[in-house]
Formats: structure tokens, sequence, C-alpha cells
């Protein structure tokens, strides 16, 4: 099983306090995504800007939670066999997790290197897998996670503070 | 300027007409109609003047207000300027030229264009993209609708909207300037009027927004003006007149020329039209996902100003007629410099555009949580079939609406009808 962290410094502590009890979110949005399926990908994270728009969350912490929940989506679309995506809202940071059923993620320290990519054909026609997923997750959260099983499945932990 | 609760829309609902069918209820793209006790009204500060629900009202229940052509005796010297849209507006037969004749002759002392200033604008874009590279993509500021559209429902873009006045103010404030030191006319003796092809461009007129300086006098309907154009042309049966025209900046009408205009080996340009694809090009534009543009020219109607609202010509014909006129003008050298000047000067220059924020639930975060969770709570016992016809567009919007106190769920036909059955 390989492991990835990110964690923006000064959140490590309240970073670690929530993963060790994680609270029960008022608000909760939850999105199956499916394999290859580029038409459908990207509704999730727009619901999920719908409903941060409605909390009057800051626009600059919007078009972050945007971009991230957005090319984690796209990532499961492209990469994996499919998955689904839970979003818990809490009224002071918005943390999202991805599940996917596979296959895995190789090298996850590669795949983190802005510009490597290992999209076929088909993703590359649909004008994805330019390698920049993962890094522009990592820019725009304030805590990313990453746990993978080579030949199993990953899943994708993002967190954003509103403030 | 008036306050969001007065906030002037160009638009008005007759309530003997309104039958409370609905249709206006759907086509609204920020959900600014609501059907309560049978008659439809506009949240005026969600409402955009994009004319959708004018467009599908088949009652004459929603109607455009503009101006009555009256109000220009209220001045010395009355200018009407064209938008270009209106150039394919008339049939073939009748020269552009007789057009603008039949125009003045509804009492105007002065007609002018809209595409005077197009290539002039084409370099005020450049220069403004260049200067701001710290901000991609830019985004066009001629439609009033998307201007209002992304002030209600993207305000984290309103920096990316381009702050400089469009076409026809910066025309306005040209002739102002120049009417008033080539005729020593005070300011107030000068009327200036626009003949808009939406209702968008009405409200923008008594409504502007982000405007430091004195604009137009008022806006006349391209619709109500073409029948009196057309009984004009009968009297002047045919005559030629010799009048200056600029046929080839007539490419403001058109979205796609506008942008291709704007094209060069250093800016790339992306040209979307029709408020659906504007929503959605918003939404990519919000998620980083277009910055490989440096200019989006944005346009609320089908095909851009052609398409407007109180145009009486098909979108389609009518830009196919302004391509020809475009491919068959003589091309003019028209000196831009006083123009330039009065760039320099910040002339043209528009306030920081204000969000008009309609998303938010509650200024406080925990309250808007708390109320989401009972919209969501409300929503599983809707029937979810988005029929209207409690009044409100989608079931979500009446769970929101319950939650805001703004309608009950004993709104909910299907509902009703269900106890009904049970009891």
């Amino acid at each position: 099983m390989a492991e990835y962290w990110s964690i923006n410094p000064g959140l490590e502590e309240t970073c670690k306090e929530f993963l060790a009890n994680i609270p029960e979110a008022d608000v909760t949005l939850e999105f199956e995504i499916e394999e290859k399926d580029f038409v459908s990908a990207g509704k999730g994270s727009a619901e999920v800007k719908n409903v941060l728009k409605r909390l009057g969350i800051d626009p600059a912490i919007l078009r972050r939670v945007a971009v991230a929940s957005y090319e984690a989506e796209i990532n499961v679309a492209a990469h994996s066999n499919g998955g689904k995506m839970y979003c818990y809202i809490h009224d002071d940071f918005v943390y999202i997790k991805y599940e996917d059923k596979g296959p895995g993620i190789n090298n996850i320290e590669q795949a983190m290197i802005p510009g490597w990519s290992t999209a076929d054909e088909l993703v590359r026609e649909m004008g994805f897998g330019a390698g920049l997923g993962l890094p522009n997750i990592k820019k725009n959260a304030d805590f990313l996670h990453i746990v993978s099983e080579p030949g199993g499945s990953t899943s994708v932990e993002i967190l954003i503070y509103y403030k | 300027m008036a306050l969001d609760k007065t906030y002037y829309h160009a638009i008005q609902i007759i309530p003997d007409n309104c039958t409370g069918c609905t249709s206006c209820v759907r086509v609204c793209p920020t959900e600014a109609i609501r059907v309560r006790d049978g008659k439809a009204f506009i949240d005026t500060t969600r409402c955009i003047d994009c004319g959708n629900c004018f467009n599908m009202c088949q009652f004459h229940a929603i109607i455009p207000k503009s101006d009555s052509l009256d109000i220009i005796n209220n001045y010395r010297y009355k200018v009407a300027i064209i938008s270009a849209s209106f150039a394919g507006q008339f049939t073939e037969d009748i020269p552009y030229s007789t057009s603008k004749r039949a125009l003045l002759e509804l009492g105007f002392d002065e007609v002018a264009e809209e595409s005077m200033v197009t290539e002039f604008m084409v370099g005020l874009i450049r220069d403004y993209i260049r200067k701001n590279k710290d901000i991609r993509p830019i985004l066009s500021s001629n439609c009033p609708a998307v201007i209002r559209l992304i002030q209600v429902k993207f305000p984290s873009l309103l920096p990316n909207v381009l702050h400089q006045e469009a076409p026809m103010s910066i025309l306005t404030r040209y002739l102002r300037e120049k009417i008033h030191n080539d005729k020593g006319l005070k300011d107030t003796d000068i009327g200036i009027f626009l003949i808009v092809p939406c209702i968008a461009h009405v409200t923008a007129v008594h409504q502007p927004e982000g405007a430091y300086k004195h604009l137009q006098d008022g806006a006349f309907s391209a619709g109500m003006i073409y029948g009196r154009i057309r009984e004009r042309l009968r009297k002047l049966n045919g005559n030629q007149y010799n009048i200056e025209t600029y046929e080839q900046g007539l490419t403001w009408a058109l979205s796609g020329v506008e942008a291709e205009m704007v094209d060069c080996d250093d800016i790339r340009t992306l040209s979307v039209n029709g408020v659906e694809n504007v929503l959605e090009i918003l939404s990519k534009v919000e998620d980083h996902y277009l910055d490989q543009y440096d200019y989006i020219v944005l346009r609320s109607c089908t095909n851009g100003c052609v398409g407007g609202c109180l145009n009486v010509e098909n979108p389609f014909v009518a830009m196919s007629r302004i391509k020809k006129m475009i491919k068959n003008a003589e091309h003019k050298d028209i000196d831009v410099s006083e123009f330039k000047e009065l760039y320099k000067d910040g002339e043209f220059a528009v306030a920081p555009l204000e969000p008009r924020s309609i998303m938010e639930l509650d200024k406080d975060i925990k309250q808007a949580i708390q109320k989401m969770k009972k919209i969501n709570e409300i929503l599983v016992l809707l029937p979810g079939l988005n029929c209207s016809a409690c009044g409100s567009p989608t079931c979500y919007a009446l769970a929101e609406d319950i939650v805001c106190n703004k309608a009950s769920i004993d709104d909910c036909v299907v509902l009703l009808k269900r106890q009904q059955k049970e009891d």
C-alpha cells in the first residue's frame, strides 16, 4: 500500500485533530463517477460549487474548491474503473473523499510531478491527461491524502478551510 | 444609482394577461420568476434582463419597457446611435443608407452607428488584454445581460470582466464631447439615444453598471423604431441618399466575428452565445478550465446582438445579411485619434463592478448550513418531477423557497393530489 500526504504548513495539528475524530457533517453530497464518462464528469464538482455558493463561501476559496474537486473527479473518470465522491460540508471547511474501484496508482510520488501522465489515447483525445491533475489538487487543497493499493483501489481525501 | 431593492428592469408583467402557465418560470436562467396566486412576478434582485421570459410568453403578459420617441423633444440636439445588429433587420432591397436616412427623419439631428468604433474597440480590447496579463481569461463587457449574470451568479469572476465601457457608450462619450465643442451646447441640451436590440440594453441605459459619466438619455426598441422606419421608407420612395455608412464595422453584432477580430498572434479568443452556453462556460472559467484563453466574448442571445429579443428579423437571417454587408463594404479609414485621447484620459473606464449575489441562503454560515439541511429534508418529501405547477421552477427551488419563507409545502400540487387519494 502506498500513501501520500500534503498538508499546508501551520495546519498539521488541525488536520490531525480532524482525522482523529471526524465530526458528522450537516450537509453531505454523494456522487457516482462512471469510468471514462467525460460527459458527466465534473457534474459532482459543479454540485459542490452550487452548495458552497448558497452558503456564501468567499469567492477565492470557492475557486480553489472548484479546481481541486473538478480535477479529482476527472481523475476518477479518466484513470479508474469508476468510483464515488463523498462531500462533507462543515461550517468552517469542506472535506471531500473520492474512492474508486481500482486499479490503483503504481507510483504516487511520480504522479505528483507536474506533466507526468499515464493517460491513455482516449483520455488524451478528450483533452485531458496533461499530467496536471494531482499537482493542481495539491496546490489548491489545504490537505491532500492519497492512499493507493497497486492493483486495488485508491482513495483521495481533500480538505479546504474557508479562512 | 438605484439600490438593489428598486433595481430597474426594462421588463414588466401585465397581471391581467398572465394565466400563471409557468412557461417563464422554467426558462429563467437565474430562477427569478415565481407564480404565486396564479400570477407571475419577477424578483428584481435576481433578474438579469436576458429576455428569455419575454420570448417565451404566449399571452403578452410580459412586455418590454422602452422609452417613447417623444422624449427626444426634451433636447435641443438629438442623436440616435444604432446598434450594429439593426443593419440586419431590413430586407436587402433597402440600402443601409436609406434606412439611416429614414431614422434621421424621425426627428433626430444626427444618426451615429455603433460600427464606427469597431476598429477602435478592437485596439482597446487588445491593449487591455496585454496590460492585464495577470488576469486570464478577460471576459467581454458589452452584453449587459452577461454582466448582470456574472454579478448575480459568478461574483468571483467580476475582476475578469473588461472594465471599459461598451462600444455604444464609448461612442456616446465621444459624441458628447464633440457636439459640446463643435456646437457650444450644454450637456443637458444634448440628448443621446440608443436604438437597441434587447431588453438588457434598455436596462443598461437606465441603470448603467459601473458608469462614472453621463451616458445616454433613453433607449428605443429596435422593433418599435422598425415600424416607424418602414413608414418613412415608403415616403422616401426608393430615393438614394449620400450618407456615410460603416458596414465594415458591423461585426459587432455577431459574437463569433468579434472574437475573430480580436484574435491575433499573442491573443487567443473564444466566442460563446446563448445564455445556457454562457452559463456553462462561466462555470468552466470558475474552475480555471479555460485559462488558456486570453479573451472570451460572451453574448446572452443566439449569434450575439442579432438575436436580441427586440429585433424583428430571425438571428440567422440577420447574421447572413450583415455578413454580406461586411463582405461588400468598401474599406474606410476612420480617424480614431480622438478616441485614443479619451481612452488615455481614462474617459471610458468603468468603476469596479459590484457583486449582486443571489445565491446566499444566509449571511451567517451556520444559519446557511441549517437552512441547507432543511432544504435537503424537504427535498426528499417532494415528488422530484420539477413540474413547476407550484410556481417555483424546480422541486429544489420550492424547497429553497419554503426554507426562506416564500412558499409552503402545500403549494406542491402533486403532494396535495397524493394526499387526497390517501384520504
